[in-house]
């Protein structure tokens, strides 16, 4: 079957971050809220004071940046049935939403449970979704974690985006991050609200790559100090290895609810001075299906109507067409500001003709 | 870099290890084996030719990237391979200074009026063939019979030997067992006569993902095809379709040339379309044309038409991507965030071509 899935098949480079358990830092700075279901056991709260408690809480789903009390709300008036914990990190390095898949799974299960009850789905039905081509590592996914099934995405490279298109689909599932469940679990037990986020620290500059439990707002370079840099990094990033960006003052630079990896390389890339040569790979590894290598061209000559026939707005920016390109071209980030170039021109011009 | 020491590059941060310089190094592997089975069947004058073709085009692209003023760059095979393919379309026996003259007119000719590297409009390695197959027809068809070592220097004596291609466009029959053929022990050019080495070094590009299977695979298809349905031997059909696939050049060129990125299509539809479009020519060539094998020139034809064939792919997948090939009652689930684009005027012929050359 991986034959017929477009994308890209990569090296994980997953370990030893996975099977290095949690590490915490700043531990003694936790943020408690006024809770007012202190008395009340997790598994004995009522439907709305789940959905109550990741309010006060401010928890924020890292896969997809929204407010999990907004998303329980919406996922109660659409009528879900499933619930899945979210922990496929397709992305080379990093590995922050499986680690605490791996390592805290009964709190895992109980907040998807938590969550089932919030949005009235149906309790059997809670999952938790992983990658399933994570071959370069040493640590077994069971089959089934704290009593809850694990659900395995196959397929190659972009996987996490066509999971989660996936569940956007069938309308009939809620996805959450491991990362926001386990704080909706906190909040629950402890009264914690959600002042840190997840984050694999590794790239070969990282002397102890492991995965970090950060407070929200903390320095890139103070991160990076924690887990010691064996060289000075050339190439410092914040997010996937695949999507991520990167920085130009690591000490400026602060970790977000969404930020998910902190990459340091000894080298970044230097342009070879390469130029196309057509090869098609591009176009092959597109997840989309879209002609990668011409829309760069065009991207390149502003060609719009051509963009729009070659369907540019289809491009969901997942970086394949680069990592592939033999001449090491920045395919991928061309076409991306092309699409968001050509989207701000329509929403302006249709501005402009509602004004008139 | 600034001043915190970092350079800020674009995502993905993770690249593929594969660069332009191993996909070239990778044709350079797969062309050394038909070099040292020409060794086997000519004598080291096989090697010597390659090598004269290799070094002229190489130092010709040296040149020319030295004339456009850019910074030659020594990791850029793409020359030398062109300079390797040309003597293995060539006899054994040919002189040196053809060799130096295909190779002159693929790089400058072909290459650099273009913009070199990844610019040409045809492959380089055909038009230097055609070339020399039009100025010096009696050299370049004439083939040495196999198993006899040709003088390393100076012209090469040989005796000759009448090719399966030749017999075949006569409305002969080759004189040859075909086991013989896909052996490579058959007058030809000395490269393109080994069947069995050309499929295993198209494996090996195909395994190493160099080379695609849908463009050989459908040339080869409907040759095979044609070659049922019409013919040129009285013997059985499939005598007929085993010797005009082994003979002459055309599934060297289906693994070797035909597939050379530049100028082939880029989608995989449009690939099988080409593939089959240019088995049509070129056998049509054969039957009609006044050489022995018109591979080459049917190849020249299919690359000025290449962009043609992704575009119309293009058109295809736009509307597949748009949904707009599914049965009607699935298209409200994409067709409510996505609705089918009305239909625009289609650019016109000369803007199609405006881009063509420009790839």
């Amino acid at each position: 079957m991986l034959y017929f899935i477009p994308g890209i098949v990569l090296e994980q480079r997953k370990e030893p971050m996975l099977s290095r358990d949690m590490a915490v830092m700043k531990p003694d700075a936790p943020r408690t809220f006024s809770n007012p279901f202190k008395e009340i056991l997790p598994r004995e709260l009522r439907p709305e004071e789940i959905t109550e408690l990741a309010r006060l809480a401010d928890i924020i789903d890292e896969s997809d940046g929204r407010s999990l009390y907004e998303k329980l709300i919406e996922a109660d008036k659409r009528g879900v049935e499933a619930v899945i914990a979210d922990a496929i990190d397709d992305e080379p390095y990093i590995s922050s939403q499986l680690n605490i898949a791996l390592h805290e799974p009964e709190k895992i299960a109980l907040a998807l449970e938590l969550c089932a009850k919030a949005a009235h789905a149906d309790l059997s039905k809670t999952r938790v979704a992983v990658y399933r081509h994570v071959l370069d590592i040493t640590i077994r996914i069971p089959k089934k974690l704290a009593g809850v099934e694990v659900m395995r995405f196959g397929g190659r490279y972009p996987a996490e985006m066509r999971a989660y298109h996936k569940f956007q689909k069938e309308k009939k599932t809620f996805s959450a991050g491991t990362g926001a469940l386990l704080h909706l679990v906190r909040a629950a037990e402890r009264g914690i609200a959600q002042t840190t986020c997840f984050v694999t620290v590794a790239g070969d500059a990282v002397a102890n790559p492991r995965n970090l439990e950060v407070p929200v707002g903390t320095p890139v370079s103070e991160v990076l100090r924690f887990c010691g840099l064996a060289a000075d990094p050339e190439a410092v990033i914040v997010g996937g290895s695949m999507t991520g960006r990167s920085v130009s003052d690591p000490e400026e630079e602060k970790v977000g609810v969404m930020t998910r990896g902190i990459l340091a390389f000894r080298e970044s890339h230097k342009s070879l001075g390469y130029i196309c040569i057509g090869c098609g790979r591009c176009d092959h590894a597109c997840p989309e299906g879209l002609s990668a290598s011409q829309l760069r061209r065009f991207a390149e000559f502003g060609r719009k109507d051509l963009l729009e026939l070659y369907d540019v707005d289809r491009c969901i920016g997942c970086g394949a067409c680069s990592y592939v390109c033999p001449s090491k071209l920045d395919i991928g980030s061309a076409i991306f500001a092309a699409k968001r170039s050509l989207a701000a021109e329509k929403v302006l011009s249709e501005k402009g003709g509602a004004a008139e | 870099m600034n001043e915190h020491g970092l350079i800020l590059q674009n995502a993905p941060h993770v690249r593929a290890s594969e660069s332009l310089f191993t996909v070239m190094a990778d044709m350079v592997v797969a062309l050394t084996p038909l070099y040292l089975i020409a060794w086997f069947y000519y004598g080291p004058r096989a090697l010597l030719l390659g090598l004269t073709g290799a070094a002229t085009a190489w130092a010709l692209d040296l040149l020319g990237v030295l004339v456009c003023g850019r910074r030659p760059d020594l990791r850029d095979l793409s020359a030398a391979v062109t300079g390797l393919l040309i003597p293995l379309l060539m006899p054994a026996s040919v002189p040196y200074y053809i060799i130096v003259a295909a190779c002159t007119i693929a790089i400058l000719a072909v290459k650099f009026p273009f913009g070199g590297t990844g610019n040409n409009l045809f492959n380089p390695a055909a038009v230097g063939f055609a070339f020399a197959a039009i100025c010096w027809p009696g050299q370049v068809f004439s083939y040495p019979a196999p198993m006899q070592q040709l003088a390393v220097v100076g012209e090469a004596v040989a005796k000759t030997a009448v090719s399966p291609a030749h017999s075949l466009m006569r409305g002969a029959i080759p004189g040859l067992d075909l086991f013989d053929m896909i052996l490579g022990n058959a007058s030809g050019p000395m490269g393109a006569t080994n069947i069995l080495v050309i499929l295993a070094c198209g494996l090996y590009l195909w395994v190493r993902r160099t080379i695609g299977w849908r463009t050989p695979a459908s040339f080869l298809l409907v040759c095979g095809l044609m070659a049922t349905a019409w013919p040129r031997s009285p013997f059985g059909v499939f005598d007929s379709v085993g010797w005009e696939l082994c003979s002459g050049m055309l599934l060297f060129g289906a693994v070797f040339m035909m597939t050379e990125p530049v100028t082939s299509p880029k989608r995989d539809f449009a690939k099988l379309l080409y593939g089959a479009a240019a088995g049509v020519v070129a056998m049509l060539f054969r039957y009609f044309g006044g050489f022995e094998d018109g591979f080459v020139f049917a190849l020249i034809l299919m690359n000025v038409s290449a962009p043609l064939f992704d575009r119309v792919c293009e058109h295809l997948l736009h509307k597949i991507r748009r949904g707009a090939l599914l049965p009607e009652k699935k298209l409200p689930a994409s067709g409510a965030e996505r609705p089918p684009r009305e239909k625009k005027p289609k650019p016109g012929l000369k803007k199609k071509t405006e881009t063509g050359v420009g790839v």
